[in-house]
């Protein structure tokens, strides 16, 4: 495998007595666009600002393309960020966008950015304050990716969007990946907005990475489980029960398991990667909170 | 990144360029009448005593036109470096902090040291350029009043003229930009910086100004014949003031002191300030009792090493400022 795009090791961040990201370890392979999920308020933003350089971690290392997040002119220009809200200067016209853009970035893609501008059918004499919550994450887009970095960051692109900007958006964003490659992370709190754009998954809940893996391995190994009332520990060996529910009669299981399940007194089905998010999620709701009470005390 | 600052920063030079166009054609006009004025009272020919030539200027002067234009230029010269405090420097980076610009700009091919950099370099430039402008403009202007008033020196008058303006504008703006950036608000840091201003500025003029160059001290007879003040109050106590005599002057304390170096305060003869005895058989008594008159000034000739001590302190906090945003930025913001 050639370097990961994103390594972190321990990486933790804490804005005072409250945890906002917990010993994270993650090796992003290249080549990947990669969705980071989880709810509000996981931590989502501050990986990502940890991986931009524009927060410092608190404990823990990171590495993107092999270099210290924003550590210098030439790890600024390979790495294109999308902060959430897509920031723009309200003030300043779509024109004087673009120049910024040019004068701020060596490897502006001059082309690249017309040809978007012109695309999307935007006007570049207008004030960018004027633009639809739709036009202006693509004018943030425009901006992140024609500086032609080889990893771009998007912080919730499309959660301000209405379903028609969200498609168009993805869209964009595809037909750039298609063409000129490179890796992509792009966060949300809906899986449903990542599912079809994403081939690796980071799953992130209270502050911690529960799973990340390419999504056909996280679909590969997980399945759904139902039979006979059963308690959790009694399984086959090597499954890992994620999420349970039981009715009188009824287990339902959501386990991970490397090996394939074989067990006749069960029913064993293939998850979508909506419910695999929210068995996590919900994980997290039965289980964790306890857990993370228990190692704060030393 | 300087094309982009300037970008940024256009509609306020425009602004800054059209205010300063109209008060140059306010000063060229007046201008003309007070040279006229000049001219009219004779104050340059003059010979020997120029005392009521100069009175004659200084009515003229003060009851036209130009006389308000005067007091209006004097205030611009301290309003001037508080409105760039509050309109360049607070907002510089409290409006992208503001409005998350700065998430977008960190992320473009600049680190943040050079965005500071030139942000403060471009707009730190004009800050001086407009004070620097603007004093030299007024200073040059009022050069005959204030020559004939002789106060230039004086409180109110002195951080108007010369290079003072400079540093006041100078520190203004990146005490501007340094609350901007810490409290993160730009409404809120235009308070904070206009508050700052002007207890920096008031402190100045009132505690500051007159140790950072050595006063002169002199003390003479007191001379009787030009006293300004003989006030003869409850039980007897007497105050007497001499005029100073010292035209251009910064006049720090002005006592009458008894042989012995104490303060004069009386008591009065009543034999010769009685409410019957003529004022002047009072003032020959006092001048009989060998007071002498004790002085604390910085004479005209401190104006240029006060000027330069003032600007200098200013432009070192104004310095240490942009070094603490610097720190702060790389370090700490986010």
């Amino acid at each position: 495998m050639s370097n990961p795009v994103v390594l972190a090791q321990g990486l933790s961040k804490r804005y005072g007595r409250r945890q906002a990201l917990s010993d994270c370890t993650l090796a992003i392979p290249p080549g990947r666009v990669v969705g980071l999920v989880g709810p509000n308020g996981a931590g989502k933003t501050t990986l990502l600002h940890l991986a931009v350089g524009l927060l410092r971690p608190t404990a823990g290392s990171i590495e993107v393309l092999g270099g210290h997040p924003a550590s210098d002119v030439a790890q600024l220009a390979k790495v294109g960020f999308v902060a959430q809200d897509a920031p723009i200067y309200a003030g300043l016209s779509i024109a004087d966008h673009l120049r910024f853009g040019a004068h701020t970035n060596p490897g502006w893609d001059r082309q690249l950015a017309d040809d978007r501008i012109t695309k999307l059918g935007l006007d570049p004499s207008q004030k960018a304050g004027k633009l639809s919550g739709g036009q202006r994450a693509q004018l943030a887009l425009t901006l992140a990716i024609a500086k032609r970095p080889d990893l771009l960051i998007l912080d919730e692109p499309v959660a301000s969007l209405d379903p028609l900007a969200r498609r168009e958006f993805l869209q964009g964003l595809m037909e750039f990946i298609a063409e000129h490659g490179g890796s992509v992370i792009l966060s949300s709190h809906l899986v449903s907005d990542l599912e079809r754009v994403c081939d690796y998954l980071i799953v992130l809940v209270a502050s911690r990475v529960l799973v990340a893996g390419e999504v056909e391995d996280l679909l590969a190994s997980h399945y759904r489980l139902t039979g006979a009332r059963r308690q959790p520990a009694d399984l086959p060996t090597g499954a890992e029960v994620i999420e349970d529910s039981h009715t009188d009669r009824q287990s339902t299981l959501i386990v991970r398991s490397t090996t394939p399940i074989d067990d006749p007194s069960l029913t064993v089905e293939q998850l979508t990667l909506e419910d695999l998010v929210l068995a996590y999620m919900s994980q997290d709701a039965t289980h964790s909170a306890p857990t993370a009470a228990m190692e704060t005390t030393p | 990144m300087i094309w982009f600052t300037w970008r940024q920063f256009r509609t306020q030079t425009w602004i800054t360029i059209g205010a300063l166009a109209a008060l140059g054609v306010v000063l060229v006009i007046t201008g003309r009448s007070i040279a006229d004025a000049y001219a009219d009272a004779n104050v340059a020919a003059c010979q020997g005593d120029c005392a009521t030539a100069i009175d004659n200027f200084l009515h003229q002067v003060t009851t036209s036109t130009s006389g308000t234009v005067y007091d209006l230029a004097t205030a611009i010269l301290y309003v001037v470096p508080a409105l760039i405090g509050i309109f360049w420097g607070a907002p510089l980076l409290a409006r992208e902090l503001e409005t998350g610009t700065h998430r977008l700009v960190w992320n473009q091919s600049v680190t943040r040291t050079r965005w500071l950099a030139t942000k403060l370099a471009v707009v730190g430039a004009a800050t001086a350029a407009t004070a620097g402008l603007l004093s030299w403009a007024v200073t040059s202007w009022a050069h005959q009043i204030d020559q004939a008033a002789g106060d230039r020196i004086t409180p109110g008058l002195f951080a108007a003229r010369g290079i003072v303006p400079i540093g006041y504008a100078v520190f203004a703006f990146t005490l501007g930009v340094t609350a901007g950036m810490l409290i993160r608000r730009t409404v809120p840091a235009m308070a904070a910086t206009l508050a700052i201003y002007s207890a920096a500025v008031i402190s100045m003029q009132e505690w500051i100004r007159a140790h950072l160059t050595p006063a002169s001290h002199a003390t003479n007879p007191l001379d009787t014949s030009s006293l300004d003040t003989l006030n003869i109050g409850a039980g007897n106590q007497l105050t007497v003031v001499a005029s100073d005599n010292l035209p251009g002057a910064w006049v720090l304390s002005n006592q009458t002191i008894t042989p012995a170096g104490k303060v004069f305060t009386g008591p009065a003869n009543p034999q010769y300030c009685g409410p019957d005895a003529a004022p002047q058989v009072c003032t020959d008594w006092v001048g009989s009792l060998g007071l002498r008159q004790d002085l604390t000034y910085h004479p005209a000739s401190h104006f240029w090493s006060l000027q330069w001590t003032e600007t200098g302190i200013f432009i070192a906090i104004a310095v240490l400022l942009a070094g603490f945003c610097f720190w702060w930025t790389r370090r700490r913001l986010t």
